[in-house]
């Protein structure tokens, strides 16, 4: 299995989808520097450079997520059927191998790919932060929960591969994670300020099939210090009711939530890999 | 113990939205000896590269079984000792022919030792020793079908399944191809070859199964399928319906071509002497007489075209 793992880490790096988000987050780096350029520019206190290099690494770490997230779709979208018909699985297949070490393989393979360009993005953001000012750890606190965005999308996206071509695959799972962001952002506030139910339950139901809202806030608990005073407060109308489904508690359970739904779509995927034909 | 056994297998292609099932390979009964080379023939869309999946574990049977070296086909055990080269194949073009051998090399779980040697031998063979550290991407499409043969025989497999192994080579390319066959056979290995060059199957091959519309429609040795029968061009200085009757008593089919020329079929090739006799005695005048064995090419579109009627 480690061979498959190692020849998909050596695909994956290969790959345009790769070579893509290595620009973009380039070009994205300078940005990070904004905080100590403006101050440097325009002047202004302490406190507002502090905010600024808060903000800079909540942007950081929503970037990191984003490009682990659209990189692990890419990468593993076409890992099965795609593979299948370009002919890549035709000289593996009859290897004595199990076909779930194939699939395990490439499961793991780009995850380990999408854990190390995290850890190296996570690197730099913290280089750029202790060049600015000094070095924080925060966002090295958000990591682990930040990994989990590329499994989860990764996980979705190999499964569907399991039967479907690229581009279906990650329409599939591009669709799933803007309807979990939309009823996260959009709905879940129109939802609790005009307390209804039916959309509320929706928004809910949301969450059980895409946990991203979960994962959010995951990773806000690990950077909730870095945000500007009086942002996360409450809304100053709406019951407690309203206000715990604005914002709900992280439990362990969540954490727990977020694996079962990992294994679940791993099964799906291992199993039907392992039940259809390849030809 | 056969190389290759099927009992009945049978697959059926469903489609998922719709529309009739098709019948890819009807109740197969297959049995490839040990130590041989095997032509497996057909027209196209045959089912000859669905049975081969399905003996290397790539599709699922819907009815029968199959066997391969005694091992269930597409257990870990029969895939241990199968090598197979695909008809529709593409390699990581980003490694070397050697990156590839070692790749493929342990995904056949071959000793490091083991898989060096190897390496340089099956190079060698193929003759892409001087290529070893070219890339890929740097092949033409007939030494990419020469490094699949390479990868395919790497690990020393008791049986090879060739699907069209020679679909895109030159002539020389063949006869490496056909070189490596009876190196393999010369050691004792099973070859399972599907290629619609039937000469090369017929310079390979010592058995073949003919396949059509997912039955075995012919399966023997190529002296028992190619049972002595002779066609025979005569040149005379003219054809007299004397001659021609003279022939016809021995003669299976007689098929006047022009004045002078005629086409004798015999069952037998012993009866082709007797054709000569038979023409002088019948007072012709001999100017050439050109005997040729039925080809596999005539028995297979023979046998294809009497399937269809």
């Amino acid at each position: 299995m480690w061979t498959i793992v190692m020849l998909t880490m050596q695909e994956a790096m290969r790959r345009r989808a790769f070579l893509g988000t290595l620009i973009i987050l380039a070009a994205l780096y300078g940005l990070t520097f904004l905080p100590k350029a403006f101050q440097q520019a325009l002047g202004g206190s302490p406190k507002s450079f502090e905010l600024g290099v808060n903000l800079m690494i909540l942007f950081g770490v929503d970037i990191i997520k984003f490009f682990s997230s659209v990189l692990a779709i890419l990468l593993c979208a076409g890992a099965i059927t795609s593979e299948i018909e370009r002919g890549y699985l035709a000289a593996i297949l009859p290897r004595p191998l199990h076909r779930f070490e194939i699939f395990l393989g490439k499961w793991l393979g780009v995850m380990l790919f999408c854990v190390a360009n995290a850890l190296v993005w996570t690197t730099l953001l913290w280089v750029s932060v202790a060049l600015q000012t000094k070095p924080r750890a925060e966002m090295w606190h958000a990591l682990p929960y930040v990994l989990l965005y590329p499994m989860m999308y990764g996980t979705v996206a190999l499964a569907l591969s399991s039967f479907s071509s690229a581009p279906i695959a990650s329409m599939f799972t591009v669709a799933a994670g803007a309807f979990a962001y939309f009823a996260d952002h959009f709905l879940r506030p129109i939802a609790a300020f005009f307390d209804v139910k039916l959309l509320q339950q929706l928004v809910s139901l949301s969450e059980w099939v895409v946990p991203m809202a979960v994962l959010k806030r995951l990773v806000q608990a690990r950077v909730d210090t870095l945000v500007p005073p009086g942002m996360n407060d409450a809304p100053p109308v709406g019951s407690e009711v309203v206000l715990h489904f604005l914002n709900p508690p992280v439990h362990l359970l969540d954490l727990v939530y977020v694996g079962a739904y990992l294994l679940f779509w791993l099964l799906v995927g291992l199993f039907i890999f392992q039940r259809r034909d390849v030809q | 113990m056969w190389a290759i056994e099927t009992r009945g297998l049978r697959k059926v292609f469903r489609p998922l939205m719709g529309g009739n099932p098709v019948v890819a390979v009807d109740h197969l009964d297959l049995q490839v000896p040990v130590g041989t080379v095997f032509g497996f023939l057909g027209p196209n869309g045959a089912g000859k590269t669905t049975t081969i999946q399905m003996l290397i574990g790539n599709v699922y049977p819907t009815a029968g079984k199959a066997w391969v070296l005694g091992y269930p086909a597409g257990s870990i055990q029969a895939k241990k000792r199968l090598g197979f080269l695909p008809e529709k194949f593409q390699f990581h073009d980003f490694l070397t022919a050697e990156e590839l051998l070692r790749l493929h090399g342990r995904l056949a779980r071959m000793e490091p030792a083991t898989l060096n040697r190897r390496i340089d031998e099956v190079l060698e063979l193929v003759g892409l020793m001087e290529r070893r550290k070219s890339k890929i991407r740097e092949f033409s499409k007939g030494m990419q079908q020469r490094i699949g043969l390479a990868q395919a025989i790497l690990h020393d497999p008791e049986l090879v399944i060739l699907d069209e192994p020679t679909s895109a080579l030159d002539p020389l390319g063949r006869r490496r191809v056909r070189e490596v066959i009876q190196y393999l056979k010369q050691r004792g290995k099973t070859v399972f070859l599907n290629s619609h060059l039937l000469s090369e199957v017929e310079r390979s091959c010592d058995y073949v199964a003919i396949l059509n519309k997912g039955r075995i429609v012919k399966q023997g040795t190529l002296d028992e399928l190619l049972v002595n029968r002779s066609v025979v061009t005569i040149e005379l200085s003219q054809v007299t319906p004397t001659i021609r009757e003279a022939l016809g008593r021995i003669a299976q089919k007689v098929q006047p071509i022009d004045e002078r020329r005629i086409v004798v079929e015999v069952e037998q090739e012993r009866q082709v002497p007797e054709l000569a006799r038979a023409v002088i005695l019948a007072g012709g005048e001999l100017i050439s007489f050109q005997a040729q064995r039925e080809s596999l090419e005539d028995l297979f579109i023979q046998t294809i075209e009497g399937e269809s009627k």
